[in-house]
């Protein structure tokens, strides 16, 4: 017999599986799996959450029958089951779920479709399906992927990038670092870590990969595929995504039929809009949400239990890593007042602050909003009045207006976001690390300060 | 009976999962390469490949209970149709132009879901058992909080 074990990529739901199962009246009926999930060696859970029919008939009869296809050879294999009990609380009823709820929240659906049970299945056999597929032509089969490097290969990368987090000075080179050395040891090429930005926001302070489109992005706690990780602070990973949004849609679709009311718009996936696999998971440090790191790829199959492992072990590291600068940057805080500078030249640029959003626009195009927008008007108005040009970390934590936090401020990322939305919006005005907890403003052009009620 | 606005929807390039049972209730799933609507939609035919049947053969022979999900890649869009086999025999020769021709339309439909034509065009189809059943009920399949409803309760809406 086959084992279980041996059919992983059979189970990531890039092709949808089916069963069939059949009432105490004798009559079948076969449908769609959207999850087949591992258990253990001798069984698997469905999930449950429409399929109605197939619940009633294995409440009256547990066997069922299900075929599950490989996505890349597309050999069936089926699985002879027997229902054993369903769970609606618990890990695995958590690990499922999450994953549902994320794909929920994308397509507009949070609470519409949700997992009702994880249903449990012993399984009584595993059999390839003989004769399903015809013998291969070889003018129509594609280059065999390549294998993935060795364990030793795996561990040498692993020191690498390790070294990279264990050796930055702060907070933006150590997740620069990270993500390049993730992309150039192990070919992870789309990738970004959000933080908490206050209250249900997270935003990206890191990407790589996507160019200057992934700074910035933003995930809502709960919604989405980042957002749920974060909110439920587990490891997801999705493959086949186009194919979980089209039965997210699908549902939509029926339940808009339904005249099921106003949905709410569907959410964009936050890097690339053609992603077909993505795998999230939380930067820990003790009990504390310090971001998310997420990658994305074109390749469904691009993450399997090794990345899940692997990229556990990377997070671990970053999120610890972010823990330790942000740590020192706190301490390193303070010393003299700064010096006054010469009066900037050149041509000008206008900032204006629109008070009750709370938001900064330059030459009449949206910058940054809350706290950083802060930070930056704040540095703006006092280099207009004093002519100041160095300041320190601590005394942006000191100033009570600009609403930070009193413990773990997040300022260290918050500034990096600042930074790097000059960079890509006016890059005349810098925000320049000196050294820890220190930093100059640089400006390549005259400055003009507007403060209104509203945008 | 199948009403006249699913013909076509169902002789198309749709993915069609089949579900039988034995004398012990136990259910067998398979797929099927092709349909035919007959007699205005009281009948239907479904191809199963010779290959892959047996089992569904044998549970046709003791009880002729059969379950066909017709659902499509792009958009879920599903249907369910139920019955009693009425005949089941080797499939004849002129058959197979359109069990090639469903093929050839599920390849295409499934390459706009990502599934290359190559493994799609590798399914087995030929020789086939041709399964002929009564038409008893219809379901509305596509995933949403009406799956699995008589097609008549949900009137006035497409499946």
């Amino acid at each position: 017999m086959i084992r279980l074990e041996e059919l992983g990529p059979c189970l990531q739901g890039i092709v949808p599986a089916q069963i069939a199962t059949c009432g105490r009246d004798g009559e079948p009926n076969v449908t769609y799996l959207s999850q087949v999930h591992y258990v253990d060696p001798g069984r698997v859970a469905l999930s449950c959450q429409f399929f109605n029919k197939t619940r009633r008939n294995v409440e009256e009869n547990p066997l069922a029958s299900v075929l599950l296809y490989h996505p890349l050879t597309f050999e069936a294999y089926r699985l002879r089951l027997r229902f054993e009990h369903a769970e609606t609380e618990g890990p695995l009823f958590d690990a499922m779920a999450l994953r549902i709820q994320a794909i929920a929240s994308h397509t507009g659906m949070t609470g519409v479709f949700a997992l009702r049970s994880a249903d449990v299945y012993e399984v009584l056999s595993v059999e390839r399906v003989e004769g399903f597929l015809l013998p291969r032509d070889p003018a129509l089969e594609e280059a065999a992927p390549s294998l993935p490097a060795g364990p030793l290969t795996e561990l040498r990368g692993l020191q690498v990038v390790s070294d990279r987090i264990a050796r930055a000075p702060d907070l933006a080179a150590l997740l620069a670092g990270a993500l390049e050395a993730l992309d150039t040891m192990f070919g992870f090429s789309h990738a970004m870590v959000l933080v908490p930005a206050g209250g249900e926001e997270l935003v990206a302070i890191a990407s790589h990969g996507y160019g200057e489109a992934g700074l910035g992005a933003r995930a809502r706690l709960g919604a989405g595929i980042i957002g749920c990780v974060a909110q439920r602070r587990r490891m997801l990973r999705v493959a086949g995504v186009g194919a979980e949004l089209r039965y997210g849609r699908a549902i939509r679709e029926r339940v808009a039929a339904s005249g099921g009311g106003a949905l709410p718009p569907e959410l964009p996936l936050p890097g690339l809009a053609d992603a077909q696999a993505q795998l999230a998971l939380p930067l820990l440090a003790g009990d504390r949400l310090v971001g998310v790191l997420a990658f994305e790829s074109r390749d469904p199959l691009c993450f399997d239990d090794w990345d899940e492992a692997f990229l556990g072990i990377v997070g671990n590291q970053i999120a610890a890593g972010m823990d330790r600068v942000q740590a020192v940057a706190a301490d390193a805080d303070g010393g003299a007042p700064p010096p006054r500078a010469p009066p900037a030249e050149g041509r000008r640029r206008v900032f204006c602050y629109y008070c009750n959003d709370d938001c900064v626009f330059v030459d009449g195009e949206y910058l940054v909003r809350n706290v950083p927008g802060r930070i930056l008007w704040k540095l703006l108005g006092q280099h207009r009045r004093e002519g100041r040009t160095e300041f320190t970390n601590r005394e942006l934590r000191l100033d009570p207006g600009l609403g930070l936090p009193p413990v773990k401020d997040n300022l260290e990322s918050r500034l990096i976001l600042l930074r790097r939305r000059l960079q890509e919006r006016c890059p005349d005005v810098r925000l320049v690390p000196v050294r820890r907890g220190r930093f100059t403003l640089q400006l390549d052009c005259a400055v003009s300060l507007v403060e209104k009620e509203c945008g | 009976m199948i009403p006249a606005e699913l013909v076509s929807f169902l002789e198309s390039g749709l993915s069609m999962l089949v579900a039988t049972r034995d004398a012990r209730l136990s259910p067998d799933a398979t797929r099927a390469v092709g349909a035919r609507v007959e007699k205005g939609g009281a009948e239907l035919t479904v191809f199963l490949p010779s290959a892959t049947c047996a089992e569904a053969l044998a549970n046709l022979s003791d009880n002729g209970r059969i379950a066909v999900c017709f659902s499509r890649a792009a958009d879920h869009r599903s249907v369910q149709v139920k019955g009693h086999a009425l005949e089941v025999r080797e499939a004849a020769a002129h058959e197979r132009g359109r069990v090639e021709g469903y093929l050839g339309a599920l390849a295409e439909a499934w390459g706009f879901v990502g599934l290359p034509a190559s493994a799609t065009l590798r399914l087995a189809h030929w020789p086939c058992h041709a399964v002929r059943f009564r038409v008893e009920s219809l379901f509305v399949q596509t995933p949403g909080p009406d799956a699995g409803a008589p097609l008549g309760e949900v009137a006035g809406r497409a499946p």
